[in-house]
């Protein structure tokens, strides 16, 4: 007979539940590394790498990506962060923390011989009905936003990070910065893009200098001295080629019999280049970026013209320079006929653009747009490390306020929403006659870790804490007259409960919901597994 | 039962907690104490050997911390503060530093008494918001167009270097640098570029007081046929270059076949045509001076000189730039392009100089320069380097003064004012905030301390009787005399701060103190990602077969 041998394979085998409990633990592991960040009292986490280099940070995904995670199923959980980063913007810690809690508790349950599957339909079912009662009864609509919820909605979002003391100066400068890139597009959408605002750092100074800047400033100087420091109407020529000697692009040879063509040659390439530029200022430009160099000799003609020319500007600034303004960003100046023209067409127009001097750098300022307005944050503050963090901070608010401002709904934060859901999910388990009734409890149960969090970061009896809260809740689900109950949250400051909706601690409800997705999709993913095998590096291929 | 779970890769490095907090001020501290000594008038140089054996003697906080190479990743974001601080206003880098320790210092009291960082945090953003209103209130005043009272402020401000004992002439160099190239942008505001426009030449040997801010530029260079071309001319006619006067391949690869001998000759005489070629369309213009930043061939040093006119060859860049803003001409790339308009006329003098072993070209006497060369003397190099070190900061100053004509008193006045004010305002605190922004009113205190230390009198003495008369919010002005130790008007002894230096350094120190208390995990050693694609480059295939192709040259 055949005897039952493993299958031939060249690695590490593992399966059942040692293997369910390594992948939780390790889950555990990585939440614990950035729960102490959570909150508005949660501190930073300072990474070295090995050059010496330093980040001081507060995002959960930025932590996460920085630490070498190796364990795979904690990568889901990396991957789970930089999934919200991209989404939402922000909640890269919640979410970490509440998908590694459902797995710590489902892994129990499967402990207590509850198939993993079962879980998963209870958890997807507790997942369903919780957006759901967000949706019908937690969020608030804000009709017609003004600008106080927002700026709530990113202070709540700025409130754990480095430049919460500043938080008001600072949701100001956001909210202002989102609004005024506002445009509709075609389909009569209004949209937010935040890509049109550029965060520019420059030390020195201190975070409340920071200002918001009209206009998009590209952290270039001009070209030559000789140029003027402002243009005004600016017609803004976006270039992605060299203006240089013109050059062969390979190498290619020229043999000439008559030495009096080397002549002809040399002055040829000069000459090619000055047309060019001819070409450009005819057709109106004052302002010429290319992505490429300039050549000091093609300097000049620029200079005479009195036009501003910058070279090596970023593309990707040039791309966002060439929206706001309605330029093309031209690649070539050949046209069908093999001729070199230049529309005039392809040219942006903005009000006027300036060279400033920004703390110890030159700046060039694209202000007042045609097509859509670009704005610019200037950040000032005392150390490098110190700006990377407050872009970071920044970027997340800017998120939570275009979020807000797309979805128009809000909900009420400091663990508000999580506690309301909890009672209301356990309410919903025991109605329900199934298997998945332990899964929704369990559900229930987890989803509290984010006000315990939040209250252990505080130093705060999270435990006395809670129960308060939930018994808030409780009320504001059974008594009709209660229901404002239902925005408590927690204060974490004195430690007390309050209405959070009044207290202006807010978020997007959409934030919540894709939390409370991705969590659970992310606990489902490694609640799957049942046997992990690590392949032996195959040694004769390791080589390439 | 189980192996243990790695999550992170052995080879990170992993503290979190109280140690980090306690790790952090530790390294702050040390590096606060580490120039502690370099602070006010009576302050020590520090001599610091570099990796490659060079010597730098100096006082000022940041070049100190610069060249040292510390291992800690707190210790290194103060550094940070120091060039922040220099970048920004060129001054208070030892202040800067010792403020932030001292911050960092009075934390730790209330971390071992478990509070939270944030709590910390907070009061000490308050208190430097307070602290700022109080800047403001006492903030005085001046003309900028007096001389003797920018002149009294910037001697005060760099009373504290080693060149304080030269008087007044360093002050003098900054001042009028720096209102030579002040630029006036409308609406009252003044700018001051000294990066691109103020040129500091260090020429060993003479005397310090034979340093001078030349109403023009100077460059180490020597004409190009010295003997041939005149060394010495009045109201030259300049003409500035940035293409090379010599034959120069295009771009392209251009091969000639030659075939016949006589189309040598042609090729031969091509070249020197050329040459000639520009060499009239210049002295067309009838220039007496000729700068190029690149080369000029024999053929054209000799037309040059047969004509009378003097050239100087390979300037860099930024001389070229500075000469053109000193005599108003225009850097021209092609010669057959010149303009009457092109050509510099503003200059009064272009003369060769010899100082010591070295040639030097002036240009001077312009009649309206924006930028300027100040020649420093001095005996031996070091020295010269520290005296630029201090003219760099004197000139920040100036800087700072022409752009925000507001000045607070310096010894510690300033500090000990703040430090009272928050003081009394502490009392009207609710709140366990309370505690931390009285501590943060008294780190102030370590300004005038660390003074008071430094010049050798009776500290506790001396900050018991200052705080006396500062404790009601009065006598704003009183501080300590840093050469004496006594206790003074600082209104009378003319010992002032640019006020943009000192609020500068309040914000940097306070917001960079607030940044490391917030830490409660340390993760080192974490491998740099390599960007995808960047492993271990391909070799790069280099056939020997065709060695006879001519190579691509980058551009």
């Amino acid at each position: 007979s055949i005897s039952a041998q493993n299958p031939d394979i060249s690695g590490d085998r593992q399966s059942g539940q040692d293997v369910r409990t390594q992948n939780v633990m390790a889950c555990q592991a990585v939440s614990n590394i950035v729960k102490t960040s959570l909150g508005p009292v949660g501190l930073d986490k300072m990474l070295v790498d090995d050059i010496g280099d330093v980040t001081i940070t507060n995002d959960g995904a930025t932590i996460l990506r920085m630490l070498e995670v190796e364990h795979p199923a904690a990568k889901v959980l990396v991957e789970l962060a930089e999934l919200q980063d991209r989404e939402v913007g922000d909640g890269t810690t919640s979410v970490v923390i509440v998908a590694a809690e459902l797995l710590k508790r489902a892994n129990d349950l499967v402990r207590n011989k509850i198939h993993p599957t079962s879980i998963i339909s209870g958890y997807r079912l507790a997942m369903r009905e919780s957006c759901k009662y967000i949706e019908e009864k937690l969020v608030t609509k804000v009709e017609k936003l003004g600008k106080v919820p927002l700026i709530n909605c990113a202070k709540t979002s700025m409130s754990s990070k480095l430049i919460s003391g500043d938080s008001d100066f600072f949701a100001n400068l956001v909210v202002e910065a989102v609004l005024s890139v506002k445009m509709t597009n075609q389909r009569g959408e209004i949209k937010y893009p935040i890509k049109g605002i550029n965060i520019l750092k420059a030390h020195g100074q201190s975070a409340r200098d920071s200002y918001l800047l009209n206009g998009y400033a590209l952290n270039t100087g001009r070209a030559a001295q000789g140029m003027p420091l402002r243009v005004s109407p600016a017609k803004i020529a976006c270039l992605d080629f060299n203006l240089q000697k013109t050059k062969m692009q390979l190498g290619v040879q020229v043999v000439v019999n008559d030495p009096r063509e080397l002549e002809k040659i040399r002055q040829r390439e000069a000459d090619m280049t000055k047309e060019r530029i001819e070409k450009l200022l005819k057709a109106g430009a004052n302002v010429i970026l290319t992505t490429k160099g300039i050549d000091d000799m093609a300097l000049k003609y620029f200079v005479e013209a009195g036009a501003i020319a910058v070279r090596r500007v970023r593309k990707e600034d040039m791309r966002h320079v060439a929206k706001a303004t309605g330029a093309t960003l031209v690649t070539t100046f050949a046209d069908m006929e093999g001729e070199e023209t230049f529309d005039p067409a392809h040219l942006g127009s903005a009000d006027e653009v300036v060279e400033e001097r920004i703390a110890d750098d030159d700046v060039i300022l694209i202000k007042g747009t045609k097509t859509s307005s670009a704005v610019s944050l200037i950040l000032r503050g005392a150390n490098d490390y110190m700006l990377d963090e407050m872009e970071r901070a920044l970027h997340d608010a800017l998120c939570i306020v275009k979020r807000t401002l797309e979805s128009n709904t809000v909900v009420a934060g400091g663990g508000a929403v999580e506690s309301a859901l909890s009672v209301y999910l356990e309410h919903l388990a025991t109605t329900l006659g199934s298997r998945e009734q332990l899964a929704i409890a369990e559900f229930a149960d987890a989803l509290l870790i984010i006000p315990k969090v939040l209250a252990v970061n505080a130093a705060k009896d999270a435990t006395e804490l809670v129960a308060k809260l939930r018994a808030y809740h409780h009320t504001a689900q059974t008594k009709a007259d209660k229901k404002h109950y239902s925005s408590m949250g927690l204060d974490l400051v004195n430690g007390t409960i309050r209405n959070n909706l009044e207290a202006g601690v807010i978020e997007p409800a959409m934030s919540k919901v894709k939390i409370i997705q991705f969590a659970t999709e992310a606990a489902i993913t490694i609640l799957r597994i049942d046997d992990m095998i690590k392949l032996v590096k195959d040694e004769s291929q390791g080589e390439e | 039962m189980h192996a243990p779970v790695l999550v992170l890769s052995d080879s990170l490095k992993r503290e979190s907690g109280s140690k980090v907090h306690h790790g952090n001020i530790q390294a702050s501290k040390a590096v606060a104490d580490i120039i502690r000594t370099t602070l006010g008038p009576r302050s020590m140089l520090k001599m610091l050997l570099d990796a490659g054996g060079g010597i730098v003697v100096t006082n000022d906080g940041n070049a100190i911390l610069r060249e040292l190479d510390v291992a800690h990743p707190a210790a290194k974001s103060m550094i940070e503060l120091s060039r922040t601080q220099d970048e920004e206003v060129g001054d208070g880098t030892t202040s800067v530093i010792v403020l932030a320790g001292e911050m960092l210092h009075v934390a730790e009291a209330f971390l071992e008494k478990n509070y939270h960082p944030t709590v910390i945090c907070r009061a000490y953003i308050k208190a430097l918001e307070d602290s700022i209103a109080v800047l403001d209130k006492i903030a005085m005043s001046i003309d900028i167009n007096d001389r003797s009272q920018v002149l009294g402020l910037v001697k005060s401000c760099i009373g504290t270097k080693f060149t304080s004992q030269f008087g007044d002439l360093i002050a003098d160099l900054a001042i009028d640098a720096t209102t030579t190239v002040g630029v006036d942008l409308g609406q009252g505001l003044r700018e001051v570029d000294i990066k691109k426009y103020i040129k500091v030449e260090k020429v060993p040997g003479g005397q310090f007081e034979d340093s001078e801010v030349l109403k023009g530029v100077m460059f180490n260079k020597d004409v190009v046929a010295p003997g041939k071309m005149k060394r010495k001319i009045v109201n030259p006619r300049i003409i500035l270059l940035d293409c090379p006067l010599e034959y120069k391949k295009g771009e392209n690869q251009t091969n000639a076949e030659l075939v016949r001998e006589e189309d040598w000759e042609v090729l031969l005489k091509l070249e020197e045509e050329y040459i000639e070629n520009i060499c009239v369309q210049i002295l067309k213009f009838k220039p007496d001076l000729v700068i190029t930043e690149k080369g000029l061939s024999d053929l054209a040093c000799h037309y040059f000189s047969k004509a009378g006119v003097s050239a100087i060859r390979r300037l860099r860049k930024t001389d070229n730039n500075r000469i053109a803003k000193a005599c108003g001409a225009v850097i021209v790339n092609r010669p057959d392009e010149l303009q009457e308009s092109d050509i510099g006329t503003g200059a009064g003098l272009f003369e060769v100089k010899k100082i010591g072993d070295d040639f030097f070209s002036f240009i001077v006497d312009c009649k309206e320069p924006k930028a300027c060369t100040v020649l420093l003397r001095g005996p031996s190099k070091d020295f010269i380097n520290e005296v630029e070190r201090n003219l760099q900061d004197a000139m920040s100053v100036a800087r700072n003064i022409i752009k925000n004509p507001k000045l607070v008193p310096g010894g510690g006045a300033t500090e000990l004012t703040v430090s009272a004010t928050l003081k009394q305002k502490s009392a009207t605190i609710e709140g366990i905030e309370k505690w931390p922004y009285e501590a943060a009113a008294i780190a102030f205190e370590a300004i005038p301390r660390t003074l008071a230390q430094n010049c050798g009198v009776n500290v506790i003495r001396t900050m018991t009787a200052l705080q006396g008369k500062h404790a009601n919010g009065e006598n704003a002005w009183t501080g300590i005399d840093g050469n004496t130790g006594a206790i003074a008007d600082m209104k009378e002894s003319k010992i002032w701060d640019s006020y943009n230096v000192k609020a500068q350094t309040f914000k940097t120190a306070i917001e960079a103190a607030c940044m490391l208390l917030r830490i409660d995990d340390i993760v080192s050693g974490i491998k740099k990602k390599q960007a995808p694609g960047s492993g271990p480059s391909k070799p790069t295939i280099e056939t020997e077969g065709d060695a006879d192709n001519e190579q691509i040259l980058p551009d």
